[in-house]
């Protein structure tokens, strides 16, 4: 569907003031001091690893997404499977970091974690369902980017499952 | 290998990993790692516990 020049600035410009508001909203939790990204030297270590295999998987997922589009022809939104790309190169990334107990920092709590990971997981999850129920998911045969929220979803969902078991284990092999 | 020195340097002052790693200022995993010998920390790490277990480098990380 194309749409006009205003449409699509309106839009540009929506994205610029989002992304500004947000940029502004974490500097100021940063200065107040309510969000404190300090890792160890361990942690640094084993995010750098998970970087590196994220970054891997995303270049592999581009790849394989920019060579199925050629040689299916579209069957995803430009958008929509970029972020498929990149929902997958994160839970790469974030997986590592969990199993290696890097993902939180030295201030961050666990439970508010879990919590903030649970909330995500089902905010996006339940949009994810009102679009599918409206069909607006797939259209023509094509995945629009209304499936955004259900990948969103799913990443998150998944960073929860494996946030979840890698604490219960910590939990037990402290007990012993 | 597991460095079995510091889990009794620790264990002698009655200190949890916990309490050890906020000393030192990392997470208890790491103190952890350390112990079953899954991490070389760096000579700053070393130190910092070194001070704070009231030992030598010799006495915890010198094999």
């Amino acid at each position: 569907m194309e749409h006009s020049m205003g449409y699509n600035f309106g839009m540009l410009a929506g994205v610029l003031v989002g992304a500004l508001v947000g940029i502004g909203i974490v500097v100021l939790l940063f200065k107040l001091k309510v969000m404190d990204l300090t890792f160890d030297e361990r942690q640094q270590l084993a995010r750098g690893q998970a970087y590196k295999y994220g970054f891997w998987t995303l270049l592999g997922c581009l790849l394989l997404y920019g060579f199925s589009d050629a040689a299916l022809g579209r069957w995803c939104d430009v958008l929509t499977g970029v972020m498929l790309c990149v929902a997958v190169a994160l839970v790469v990334f974030a997986s590592i970091c969990i199993v290696k107990d890097a993902y939180l920092s030295l201030k961050e709590k666990p439970r508010t974690i879990m919590t903030l990971l649970t909330v995500v997981a089902a905010l996006n999850l339940v949009i994810g369902g009102m679009n599918l129920k409206c069909g607006q998911v797939v259209k023509d045969g094509v995945l629009t980017y209304g499936a955004v929220n259900l990948i969103c979803g799913a990443m998150v969902l998944v960073l929860l499952v494996i946030y979840v078991v890698n604490y219960l284990m910590a939990k037990r092999e402290e007990a012993e | 290998m597991k460095n079995l020195r510091l889990k009794s340097a620790r264990a002698a002052l009655d200190m949890s990993q916990q309490q050890l790693a906020d000393a030192v200022g990392v997470s208890r995993q790491t103190i952890n790692a350390i112990e079953k010998g899954d991490y070389n920390p760096t000579i700053k790490l070393c130190l910092a516990i070194c001070k704070t277990l009231h030992k030598t480098l010799d006495d915890l990380f010198w094999e």
